[in-house]
């Protein structure tokens, strides 16, 4: 059995090495982008099934949008969504017998991490501007300033751990019964894996709508304090 | 357990890229066929409501219209009643009207076929009373009679105006007797009719049985008469104008 905790490298290009998750996860982009690409093609306004079924999941991830951050999804459905479907595609490719998921290993779950972190300063920066942002960091007090930019660390280092914790976690407990008891006893640990690793992709999604809602919001007046009448 | 920092920025720099590539392939076109298809939608029913309304507007000009109908219906109607009284009324006056010419024509008829009844009926009596005339006078004797109408036709001579009894004496004259006069009653007539003129007349004598009883004097343009002929006559003509 293999330890999600150890990286293989597969080959390299040029100097750089290309390990196993690289490689799944490339295949699960050109999965993902040539499904897309094929899928939308020929979209109409009757829709077909396949169709119907594309039509419903972005409207869900709108929805989501809408509900968690109060805002039209326009800007942040991309992101959001592709976060979602890339973590649970991810998850759910452990069901290929011989491929681990990307998301088991703690250099995907970081390169996640580290790309909402970034997603929560641009957006809200282009939502406050520079000043604006950092000015998030003083509120309620400018005292709150080191507990605030430790928070950001820590949350963003939470994504990380959570998902990795999961992932890494259902992955290492069905190869130890897997080589422990035999070939099917695994399966029901394996489907609930499979809710696992949906839930978690869930689960990231919403956490990065809730910390770039944050950043929105914070740098936005607070409109109830100002509406306050003077005595 | 170490961390792979070519893997960490490897994957990082895919889930960017698979971000953009599905955000071109997959989110971009499907959101924007939604939005594509919520504005259709909008305008089809922003297009139903307009249509909806126009159609709601159409009907009530068409219910307008046809109260109109009704309206007009009940006019020509009314009109119609009132011509058709009209014209029965037009046509009673008129047939009243040809009713009274024709009863007026009527009248007319009955009194003039009664006055040509009556007028016949007085030529009748008149001829009647000409006849028994006639055969009273037969039996009477004409001598007595002359003297009474030689005196009478004097006197209708001396009636005249100086200038008729003038162109009495100028012109030759026939006295007309209804009997046959005797040389001496023609010399008695002669000298009445010269002292009536006051000259002595170119006289003929004639015969002239109509006159029944009388004398008639004729000239070319007056005739003086006194006989029982003139007599009957103008009375006839009398009774005919009664």
């Amino acid at each position: 059995m293999k330890s999600p905790l150890t990286l293989e490298v597969l080959f390299h290009i040029g100097p750089l090495p290309i390990t196993e998750p690289v490689l799944v996860t490339w295949i699960i982009m050109a999965l993902l982008t040539v499904g897309a690409w094929l899928s939308t093609r020929r979209l109409s306004f009757q829709p077909s099934r396949l169709q119907a079924f594309l039509e419903l999941i972005v409207e869900t991830v709108d929805g989501q949008i809408r509900d968690t951050m109060q805002v039209e999804p326009g800007p942040y459905r991309a992101f959001i969504g592709t976060l979602f479907l890339f973590i649970f595609v991810a998850n759910w490719s452990e069901l290929i017998p011989g491929v681990e998921p990307p998301t088991a290993h703690i250099e995907t779950d970081a390169a996640l991490a580290l790309l909402v972190f970034v997603a929560v300063i641009y957006f809200g920066v282009r939502a406050s501007g520079l000043k604006g942002y950092l000015a998030t960091f003083a509120s309620p007090t400018p005292l709150m300033i080191p507990l605030n930019f430790v928070e950001s660390l820590t949350r963003t280092f939470s994504l990380l751990v959570r998902l990795f914790g999961n992932v890494m976690s259902g992955v290492f407990v069905i190869g130890i019964v897997l080589s422990l008891a035999g070939l099917l006893v695994p399966i029901p640990l394996m489907a609930l894996d499979l809710l696992t690793g949906a839930v978690q992709a869930y689960i990231f999604a919403v956490l990065a709508m809730v910390f770039i809602a944050g950043a929105l919001s914070e740098g936005k007046p607070r409109e109830k304090e100002h509406e306050r009448p003077t005595a | 357990m170490t961390i792979d920092w070519s893997t960490l920025a490897l994957e990082a720099i895919n889930v960017a890229v698979l971000m953009a590539l599905l955000g071109h392939f997959f989110w971009k076109p499907v959101a924007a066929l939604l939005d594509e298809r919520k504005t259709a939608i909008a305008h089809d029913l922003a297009d139903a409501a307009a249509k909806r309304s126009a159609a709601e507007t159409a009907l009530a000009a068409v219910a307008t219209e046809r109260a109109g109908i009704q309206k007009e219906r009940e006019g020509v109607l009314a009109k119609a009643v009132a011509d058709g009284e009209r014209e029965r009324s037009l046509r009673v006056d008129k047939a009243k009207d040809e009713i009274e010419i024709l009863r007026a024509a009527s009248e007319a008829a009955v009194a003039k076929e009664k006055l040509d009844v009556t007028k016949a009926l007085n030529d009748k009596a008149a001829a009647l009373a000409i006849a028994i005339a006639t055969r009273l006078l037969n039996g009477l004797d004409a001598r007595v009679l002359k003297s009474p109408f030689l005196d009478g036709l004097a006197k209708q001579i001396k009636s005249l105006s100086p200038s008729e009894r003038q162109s009495l004496a100028g012109q030759p004259l026939k006295l007309s007797a209804a009997t046959e006069l005797t040389p001496d009653q023609e010399q008695e007539c002669l000298r009445a009719i010269e002292d009536a003129l006051g000259t002595r007349p170119d006289l003929s004598f004639a015969f002239n049985p109509d006159l029944i009883a009388g004398f008639a004097l004729e000239s070319p343009n007056v005739v003086v008469g006194n006989s029982w002929r003139h007599d009957l006559d103008r009375i006839r003509s009398e009774l005919a104008h009664e």
